[in-house]
């Protein structure tokens, strides 16, 4: 991220409860312009609060929010440069197509003809240029999502917010919408926030990815760095498919599980500290037993479509899961291996700032 | 299916047949050239005749609509405007409490209504006519209107609200533009169901009169203790005519505004676009 440049959104220490309840913890966040950014967490983390503020939907407890630089916290939702496709697209069934669409131009003054093109030029941008007569009750879900989305860039935000809005789609279509979605991103050059449960989603369509729980950011970063280097257990377990087992990390470079010492690529931890071991499925491999890491019993299979899901189970009585283009022999003997930059190291209760710099650290070295 | 008897159908023949026997026969008698109920005397127009003429008669006509018409339309503003009160009441011990008041109104017999009105007008020195009634039927309109809007406020997707401010509109445009569009069929049925109650109201009305005034059932049940004369019968199959052109009105109405969603199920089929 360019460090001049002031974000068009930014969160600083914002906290929000709802009675009892603490629904945001302390957010610090920066949005920039023109990036699809995704906030990704289970339901109840907070991440559609998130999206209620930057609308001005909810008022925070604390904190400021700014908006250009400028603090926001107070300024109603109409009259914010922010947009918001709504999870249940709310469009409103008393009007036709175009009068949805037209609605937030219709209420900044725009003369006829300048709405008509307007309209016109967001229908055709979600492909739906045919369209402008028809009644709400008239379309199907996609097309009404289609719509919403219409109706929310025709008042030209700055920032869209989308909740959750694929999330009653089936799933081909919520594929094409994803690529859809991004496409309409990258020729607007706005920025859009995403909120979404979907981590396939979030990885698929993001530049930068804001993973959330219980009220707090886990982690953020781009979707790469967020699969490849999850900061704790959470990260690790919701983004993707994980075997994580526990390590002593012996010294750096050299971390110790299931009995065993493993070479590595982490470093910057004290001498014999407990860690946790991260390794995806897809970066183990089957092998003969003499050629395998570790020695495993095959105890289930799935077949998945383009891969065998394959639950084995080694002499410790830990189960890992492997993902293999080949099928495998129920209740077999077999090695598993993998490449030293395979396994990742997450350390207890480490925050990002920590984390990162521990990786800047090392990484130093090695150039050194 | 077809031809099959049916004991059901039997009985909804009977209930119905039972339900309006009294209302045909008093518009039959309409027409009977006598005077009395009594024996039938051959087809006449004569009490018709009689009713165009009596201009006492024709004014409380007048009235008595001036009455609904203008009662049913300021409940309808009034009691939109509580509805949307008590929706938007976050308190729910207010709410609730606002709830029951419309509810007891609503439940309370017409005598208690009426007796209450003519001791507060009696009280404050008001003089009974025309506006005591006027008011009065507001009064006990107002609950039928609530009762009738709330429900559909209720249906309505709440994040609507919430899309029309996100996209720029102020309170009143929000209301004028998006919530009362929607909720339209309940302030319409409001309209209609407070207009038949304004038109047929006796007890209230009965109390709140005084001299000089009157509207079509007072003056109905006045003549009636006179002895029954067949001009009455020839109003009440007018207002029975005028009771069926509501209900047609209301239906072609109700029919229109739900016209999209009948469009929706004819026009369900449209496997090229589905997809977009």
């Amino acid at each position: 991220m360019s460090e001049k440049q002031v974000p068009i959104i930014a969160f600083n220490q914002v906290d929000l409860s709802f009675g009892d309840t603490h629904v945001l913890n302390n957010i610090d966040l920066e949005i920039e312009t023109g990036k699809f950014y995704t906030l990704l967490g289970p339901s109840g983390s907070g991440k559609s609060t998130i999206l209620k503020l930057i609308s001005g939907q909810l008022t925070a407890d604390s904190g400021d929010i700014l908006f250009e630089g400028k603090r926001v916290n107070n300024v109603p939702a109409e009259k914010r440069k922010v947009n918001t496709v709504f999870q249940n697209y709310a469009l409103f069934p008393n009007m036709n197509v175009f009068d949805n669409v037209a609605f937030g131009p219709t209420l900044k003054g725009m003369n006829k003809t300048e709405i008509k093109n307007k309209v016109k030029s967001m229908l055709d941008l979600v492909k739906l240029g045919d369209f402008s007569e028809r009644d709400i009750d008239e379309l199907s879900g996609g097309q009404q999502q289609r719509v919403a989305i219409a109706r929310a860039l025709a008042n030209d935000p700055e920032v869209l917010l989308l909740d959750e809005p694929l999330s009653a789609l089936d799933y081909k279509l919520r594929k094409s919408m994803q690529y859809e979605l991004r496409e309409i991103q990258q020729r607007l050059g706005i920025t859009f926030v995403f909120v979404t449960h979907d981590q396939e989603e979030a990885l698929a369509m993001s530049d930068w990815i804001f993973v959330m729980n219980d009220g707090v950011i886990q982690q953020n970063g781009s979707p790469e760095d967020i699969y490849d280097e999850p900061i704790n257990h959470f990260v690790a377990d919701f983004i993707g498919e994980s075997n994580i087992v526990d390590g002593i990390m012996k010294q750096d470079y050299v971390v110790h599980f299931v009995g065993k010492d493993f070479e590595n690529v982490d470093a910057g931890m004290r001498t014999n500290e407990r860690v946790e071991v991260v390794l995806r499925p897809e970066d183990l491999d089957l092998t003969t037993i003499e050629n395998g890491k570790l020695i495993v019993t095959i105890e289930d299979q799935s077949f998945r479509g383009d891969y065998y899901e394959i639950t084995a189970i080694d002499d410790d009585g830990n189960e890992w899961q492997v993902q293999a283009t080949n099928s495998a022999t129920m209740g077999a003997r077999v090695g598993l291996t993998f490449d030293p930059e395979d396994i990742h190291i997450m350390r207890f209760n480490e925050s990002e700032d920590d984390f990162d710099a521990r990786l800047e650290s090392y990484e130093d070295d090695d150039e050194s | 299916m077809k031809g099959k008897f049916k004991w059901s159908n039997l009985y909804l023949v009977f209930v119905f047949v039972l339900l309006y026997l009294p209302i045909f026969f008093l518009i039959v008698y309409s027409f009977n050239a006598g005077d009395v109920m009594q024996g039938w005397d051959g087809f006449s127009w004569k009490h018709y005749v009689e009713l165009f003429v009596d201009t006492r008669i024709l004014e409380i006509v007048v009235n008595t609509f001036l009455v609904a018409l203008l009662s049913s339309l300021l409940a309808s503003i009034i009691g939109t405007a509580g509805a949307l009160f008590i929706y938007n009441q976050h308190n729910q011990l207010i709410k609730n409490i606002f709830l029951s008041l419309n509810n007891i109104l609503l439940v309370s017999p017409d005598v208690i209504i009426g007796a209450s009105f003519l001791i507060l007008f009696t009280v404050i020195g008001f003089t009974l006519g025309f506006t005591s009634v006027l008011l009065s039927h507001i009064a006990f309109s107002i609950p039928i209107v609530v009762l009738m809007v709330l429900p559909r406020l209720q249906e309505m997707n709440p994040s609507l609200v919430t899309a029309a401010k996100d996209l720029g509109a102020n309170n009143w445009q929000m209301l004028a533009r998006v919530v009362l569009p929607v909720i339209s069929p309940g302030i319409l049925a409001g309209f209609f169901m407070a207009f038949t109650y304004s038109l047929d109201d006796f007890a209230v009305t009965f109390f709140v009169t005084g001299n000089g005034f009157s509207t079509l059932s007072v003056e109905i049940y006045s003549r009636a203790r006179q002895g029954v004369s067949l001009e009455i019968n020839a109003l009440s199959a007018m207002m029975f005519l005028v009771s069926l052109l509501l209900v047609l009105v209301y239906y072609v109405i109700s029919k229109r505004s739900s016209k999209g969603k009948k469009r929706a199920g004819t026009r369900l089929v449209m496997p090229a676009t589905e997809g977009l």
